[in-house]
C-alpha cells in the first residue's frame, strides 16, 4: 500500500504544481491589469485635482492682485503694503500672500499676510527670476510680466508657490497655497486603488482555482483510468461528455483501451489454443505410451534369451520408451503449470528423510554428500519436493560431477527452508545463467547433452514457485562448480505462500488445516473444495 | 484366497488392455478383461475375481460409477488406472471406494507390486482380538463387529483399522500408515490415507462427522482411541 500512497502523493504534487502554475498566471494577469488601470486612474486624478486647485488659487490671486495691489501707490508704505497683503489673503482661498514694493527708490519694503509661514525665503530663486524677468512686448506677448507658479515641498508638505508683478513699477506679489489636503485626498485614492488591486488579485486566484479544478478533475479521472488500465483492468473506460479537448482526450483513451483489450484478448486466445494443443497432444500420446511401456517391460524381461543381434534393439526400444514416457510426463506437467491446474498436496514431513529417500531411490547415495539434520519438519508436497530434488541433483551429477553436496538448513527467521545443491564441475557460463530455468534451453555445445527432456530445471522451478518458494542458480564464489539454492516456505499453506495458496486449497487434502482437532471431516471438505 | 491371483481388468483401449493383460499374465496373475464398465460388472458377478484393475475413463458408465456399484455389494480390492496423479480423478476415485491408484503410463512391475500389496492386506497375521467401545476386532477371523453386527470392510480398511488398533492411543502419521497399510515408498499419496479414514469412519463411527474412535491428530495423522 505504501507504493500506492506514494504515487497518490506524487500525483497530488503534480496536480498542485499545475494548479499553482494556473494560479500564478491568473494572478500575474490580474496584477498587471489592476496595477496599470489603477496607475492611470491615479495619475489622471492627480492631475485633475491639482490643476483645479492650482487654477482656482492662481485665478483668485490674479484677481486680488488686480483689484488690490494694482491700486496701491507706486511707492507704498509698509503699512499700506501690509494692509493690502492681509486684505488679499483674507478671502476664502486659504492662501498666504507676500507683497514686495519700494518705499522710496532703492528702499524695498515687504509685507506678508502670515509672517510665520511665508517669507521671501520660501520663494524659489528661479521663480523670483521668472517673475521679475521683463519681457519684450510683441504680437504674441501682450504684457511685460506674467504669472508664474511652481510646486515646492516644505517640511515634507507640498505647496504651490505663484508670483506676479504689477506693470509700471507696481509691487510684486507672491502666493503660497498648501496642497496638503489634495495630497491627503490623493493618498486616500491610492489606498482605495491598492485595496481594489489586492481584491482583484484574490479574485483572480479564486477564479484560477475554480478553472484549475474544472480542468484537473477530468485530468485526474483520466490519470486514474490510465492507472487502472496499467494494472491490467483492460475494460476500463471513461465517460465522455462534451466536445472540448478533454472529451476528445477521453475518447482517444477509450479507443486505445479498447484496441489494447482486443489485442490482449487475441493474444491470450492464441496462447490458450496453443497451450490446449500441447496439453491435448501429450494426453493423446499417453494412451499408446501406456501400452508401449507395458509391452516394453515384457520384452525387457526376455532380453537375456533373445538373439544377441536383437537384444540391443530391444534394449533401445525399452530405454527410448522410458525416455518418451518421461518427456510426455514432463510436457503434461508443464501444461498443467501453464494452465494453473497444478495442485499442491501438502503433508508434514521430515525434510532430511525426504531428501535421503529421494537420493536413495535413485541409487545416488555414493555420489551425493548429504548434510541434513533430521527433525526439520516442513509442510509441503513431498512428491513435488522429490521432483525438484531429483532434477537439481540429477542436473548436478550430470553436469558437475560427483561429489555433489546437498545441504539442508532451516532459516528460522524467515520461516524458510534452504536446500543447497552444489557440484564441483566447470560451473555455468555467465551468459547461460539467466536461462538455466528456460524450457528446452540448450546450454552450449560443449556442455554434455542431457538425456532428460530439457524441461527438468524448468519444472523444478515451477514446483518451487507452486510452493511459494524459488530456486536460484549461481556459480560458487571460489570458482569450483555451480550452486543451486532451493528456498521453500516451512509451511506452504501459510498465507505468505502466495502462489501456493491456490494450489494448496485446490489440492484440498488437508483435513488438519481447518476444523477442530477431532471433528475434521476431511471427506466433506475435500468435496467442497474439489468442486 | 487362491494361489494364483485372479484379476479383472476393465479398460476400454484395446492396446492398453492387451498390453496390460500380457504384462500381468507374465507376472503370474490370471486375468479376465472387459472393455466397458457394464461388461466388467457382469464379469465380476460371474467370475468372482480377487481384485479389479479399473480404468477411470470408460465409455458408458465411468470408472467412478463402476467403483461405487461394486462397493454396494462387494468389498474386494479395486485399483484405479488414472490419467494423472494430482487431479480430481484421484480424489473422486478414492472417495468412490478405490483402494489404490496407479498413473498411466504405468509400468507392469509397479502395477504388480501394488496388486500384491493390496492382496496381502487381507491376510491374517495374528489370532487375538481387541475391543474399542462397541467395536470388536477379531484378528483371527479377520472380522470386525459393531454392537455384535458384522461390518463389511474392504481389505484396505480392515488393514488400516488393524494397524491403528495395534497401537491404541498412539498417533500414526500418514506416511507411516502409507508404509504399513499400502506398502508405498516415501512418495505415497497422503490422500489415500485421508480417503480411507473417511470411509472407515463412515462404517465404524456412531456419528462419522464427529468421530470418537478414529481421531485426527493435528499436524501428525490419526490414532485410535477407546471412547470414554
Amino acid at each position: 500500500m505504501t507504493g500506492a500512497a506514494k504515487r497518490a502523493m506524487v500525483a497530488g504534487l503534480r496536480w498542485t504544481s499545475l494548479r499553482l502554475r494556473l494560479v500564478v498566471v491568473f494572478a500575474a494577469v490580474a496584477l498587471t491589469a489592476a496595477v496599470s488601470a489603477s496607475g492611470i486612474a491615479y495619475w489622471l486624478n492627480r492631475e485633475a485635482v491639482l490643476t483645479r486647485t492650482q487654477d482656482s488659487a492662481l485665478d483668485s490671486f490674479r484677481k486680488e492682485m488686480q483689484s488690490h495691489a494694482a491700486s496701491l501707490p507706486a511707492l507704498p508704505t509698509q503699512s499700506e503694503l501690509q494692509d493690502t497683503a492681509n486684505l488679499m489673503a483674507n478671502g476664502k482661498t486659504g492662501y498666504s500672500v507676500l507683497l514686495l514694493g519700494e518705499r522710496e527708490k532703492g528702499k524695498p519694503v515687504a509685507a506678508t499676510s502670515d509672517s510665520d509661514d511665508f517669507t521671501l525665503g520660501d520663494v524659489p530663486r528661479t521663480l523670483q527670476d521668472a517673475v521679475n524677468d521683463r519681457q519684450e512686448l510683441s504680437a504674441g506677448n501682450s504684457a511685460p510680466y506674467h504669472l508664474y507658479w511652481q510646486r515646492v515641498e516644505r517640511d515634507g508638505k507640498p505647496y504651490l508657490v505663484g508670483g506676479s508683478r504689477i506693470v509700471n513699477g507696481g509691487p510684486t506679489g507672491y502666493v503660497l497655497k498648501s496642497l496638503d489636503k489634495e495630497r491627503e485626498d490623493l493618498n486616500t485614492l491610492a489606498w482605495s486603488l491598492g485595496i481594489a488591486t489586492a481584491l482583484a488579485l484574490v479574485g483572480s486566484a479564486l477564479l484560477a482555482q475554480a478553472a484549475a479544478t474544472t480542468v484537473l478533475k477530468p485530468v485526474r479521472r483520466l490519470g486514474d483510468a490510465a492507472r487502472r488500465l496499467g494494472e491490467g483492468k483492460l475494460d476500463t473506460r471513461l465517460r465522455v461528455s462534451g466536445t472540448d479537448e478533454l472529451a476528445e482526450l477521453a475518447r482517444t483513451f477509450n479507443k486505445t483501451a479498447e484496441s489494447l483489450e482486443k489485442k490482449v484478448a487475441d493474444m491470450s486466445a492464441r496462447e490458450e489454443s496453443s497451450r490446449r494443443f500441447v496439453a491435448d497432444m501429450s494426453h493423446e500420446l499417453r494412451t499408446p505410451l501406456t501400452a508401449l511401456t507395458a509391452v516394453a517391460e515384457v520384452l525387457e524381461d526376455e532380453v537375456d534369451s533373445l538373439d544377441p543381434m536383437i537384444a540391443p534393439a530391444v534394449n533401445l526400444v525399452v530405454s527410448e520408451t522410458r525416455r518418451l514416457g518421461i518427456l510426455v510426463e514432463n510436457l503434461m506437467e508443464v501444461t498443467r503449470f501453464d494452465a494453473g491446474t497444478a495442485k499442491v498436496v501438502l503433508d508434514t514431513v521430515d525434510v532430511a528423510d525426504q531428501v535421503t529417500a529421494c537420493i536413495d531411490a535413485r541409487a545416488w547415495l555414493d555420489a551425493v554428500d548429504l548434510d541434513a539434520e533430521r527433525g526439520i519438519m516442513a509442510r509441503l508436497d513431498p512428491r513435488r519436493l522429490d521432483v525438484i530434488l531429483a532434477n537439481l541433483i540429477g542436473n548436478a551429477l550430470k553436469h558437475g560431477g560427483s561429489p555433489v553436496r546437498v545441504s539442508v538448513r532451516p532459516n528460522e527467521r524467515d520461516a524458510e527452508l534452504l536446500i543447497e545443491v552444489r557440484d564441483h564441475g566447470p560451473g555455468i557460463p555467465v551468459e547461460v545463467l539467466p536461462h538455466v530455468f528456460d524450457r528446452f534451453y540448450k546450454a552450449s555445445a560443449s556442455r554434455p547433452k542431457s538425456d532428460g527432456s530439457g524441461l527438468g530445471l524448468s519444472i523444478a522451478m515451477e514446483n518451487a514457485i507452486a510452493h511459494g518458494g524459488t530456486i536460484t542458480a549461481a556459480n560458487s564464489p571460489d570458482g569450483d562448480g555451480a550452486v543451486f539454492v532451493l528456498r521453500l516456505p516451512m509451511d506452504a499453506s501459510a498465507p505468505a505462500g502466495g502462489a501456493s495458496a491456490t494450489g494448496a486449497n485446490g489440492g484440498g487434502t488437508d483435513p488438519d488445516a481447518d476444523g477442530p482437532q477431532d471433528g475434521g471431516e476431511s471427506g466433506e471438505r475435500r468435496e467442497g473444495s474439489a468442486e | 484366497m487362491t494361489l494364483v491371483p485372479f484379476l479383472l481388468l476393465i479398460e476400454d483401449d484395446d492396446a492398453i488392455r492387451t498390453a496390460l493383460e500380457l504384462s500381468l499374465s507374465r507376472q503370474g496373475h490370471r486375468v479376465a478383461t472387459a472393455a466397458t464398465g457394464e461388461d466388467g460388472l457382469k464379469l465380476l458377478r460371474e467370475q468372482r475375481p480377487d481384485l479389479v484393475v479399473l480404468d477411470v475413463m470408460l465409455p458408458g458408465i465411468d470408472g467412478f460409477e463402476v467403483c461405487r456399484r461394486i462397493r454396494r455389494t462387494d468389498q474386494l480390492p479395486i485399483i484405479l488406472l488414472t490419467a494423472r496423479s494430482d487431479d480430481i480423478d484421484v480424489v473422486v476415485g478414492l472417495e468412490s471406494g478405490a483402494d489404490d491408484y496407479v498413473v498411466k503410463p504405468v509400468q507392469g512391475r509397479v502395477l504388480d507390486a501394488r496388486i500384491r500389496a493390496v492382496l496381502r492386506r487381507g491376510e491374517r497375521e495374528s489370532t487375538d482380538s481387541a475391543t474399542f467401545g462397541s467395536l470388536m476386532i477379531d484378528r483371527s477371523a479377520m472380522t470386525v463387529t459393531k454392537n455384535g453386527e458384522d461390518l463389511q470392510l474392504t481389505p484396505t480398511e480392515l488393514r488400516l483399522l488393524l494397524e491403528l488398533s495395534r497401537r491404541p492411543g498412539q498417533a500414526l502419521s500418514r506416511q507411516q500408515l502409507l508404509r504399513l497399510v499400502w506398502e508405498h515408498d516415501y512418495l505415497g499419496d497422503s490422500r489415500l490415507v485421508d480417503a480411507c479414514v473417511q470411509r472407515l469412519r463412515a462404517k465404524v463411527e456412531d456419528v462419522p462427522s464427529s468421530p470418537t474412535l478414529i481421531r485426527t491428530v493435528r499436524g501428525v495423522g490419526y490414532r485410535l482411541d477407546a471412547p470414554q
